[in-house]
């Protein structure tokens, strides 16, 4: 079970940038807070680069499928601002968003054959719906009340 | 087909949404993919050579227009973008790690969406926001979901 310690860890350190990014956005753009997201990528690979060695001569599916990562998980990030600046309510948007990991599990078991046992399937439909509910803040309470 | 007509039928907002659950949903398939033959670091390294095009694009966007921010709060500002920087690449790596320790991409990936539940915790904390009811509720199927995957 070494993976959930890790997923558990990943969860955590993903769920503070949750208040850094809006402590960010609160000052600057969401584009340039973006733009030194990724720029903070850019000072972590050079680190990995001269701390852990990273492996080369790698398989070519390895490697597409590793820049692929990137190149969606950024898009993903910026076609949710679209969302939200395209005159959807953030609310909706935020919570349909949730639903991503969704895709992943039926990806995953089509593609991959990787076989989830009920309880397994039951968590992660439980975990989607979490992700949702989190995602919907409460109306601003009103001025005088 | 232009923008236009597409939101004849579909809603702009709504169709951006979709958009990036296909390219979030995706990145978690292609991410054990590449974990079965890479290391989380390297990994990492690859992951941020595909982000490198949008991080020019999105360059020369801020280069062109820096309206609405005011210059005494922009270092700060960058600050925390830096910081959420680091800590989502490391966030990255251990994901990365989790499924090279043999989590599933089915498994793995509904565990570490459930990050909202520490933004929300730390948020009630530190930022003295509220929260709802239902994100009460959805914290406690948070707990419930981790036990369930972890079955």
């Amino acid at each position: 079970m070494a993976w959930l310690g890790f997923a558990i860890l990943a969860l955590v350190l993903w769920g503070i940038t949750g208040v850094t990014q809006k402590l960010s956005t609160n000052r600057i753009s969401s584009e340039r807070s973006f733009l030194w997201f990724c720029w903070a990528m850019v000072a972590l690979s050079a680190v990995v680069v001269l701390a852990a060695r990273p492996h080369w001569g790698l398989d070519a599916t390895v490697v597409v499928c590793s820049v692929a990562g990137g190149a969606l998980n950024g898009l993903g990030a910026w076609t949710s601002f679209r969302a939200l600046e395209s005159g959807g309510k953030a609310s909706i948007v935020i919570s349909l968003i949730s639903l991503f990991p969704l895709l992943t599990v039926v990806l995953a078991v089509v593609l991959l054959h990787e076989r989830l046992t009920w309880m397994q399937l039951a968590g992660a439909v439980v975990a989607i719906a979490a992700a949702i509910l989190l995602s919907l803040e409460p109306a601003p309470a009103k001025a005088g009340v | 087909m232009s923008e236009k007509g597409r939101s004849r039928r579909l809603p702009l907002w709504l169709f951006w949404s979709l958009v990036t659950i296909v390219m979030w949903g995706t990145w978690g398939l292609v991410s054990k993919i590449a974990s079965d033959g890479v290391d989380a670091y390297t990994n990492q390294l690859l992951f941020t050579v595909g982000i490198a095009p949008l991080l020019v694009f999105v360059a020369w966007k801020v280069s062109r227009d820096t309206a609405g921010e005011k210059r005494e709060w922009r270092g700060r500002g960058v600050f925390w973008a830096f910081l959420t920087g680091i800590l989502g690449g490391v966030g990255n790596m251990a994901y990365f790690q989790a499924m090279v320790k043999g989590g599933k991409a089915s498994v793995v990936t509904p565990v570490t969406a459930l990050f909202p539940m520490v933004t929300v915790l730390l948020a009630l904390v530190f930022l003295k926001e509220r929260l709802g009811r239902l994100q009460w509720a959805g914290l406690g199927l948070a707990f419930v979901a981790i036990y369930l995957l972890n079955a």
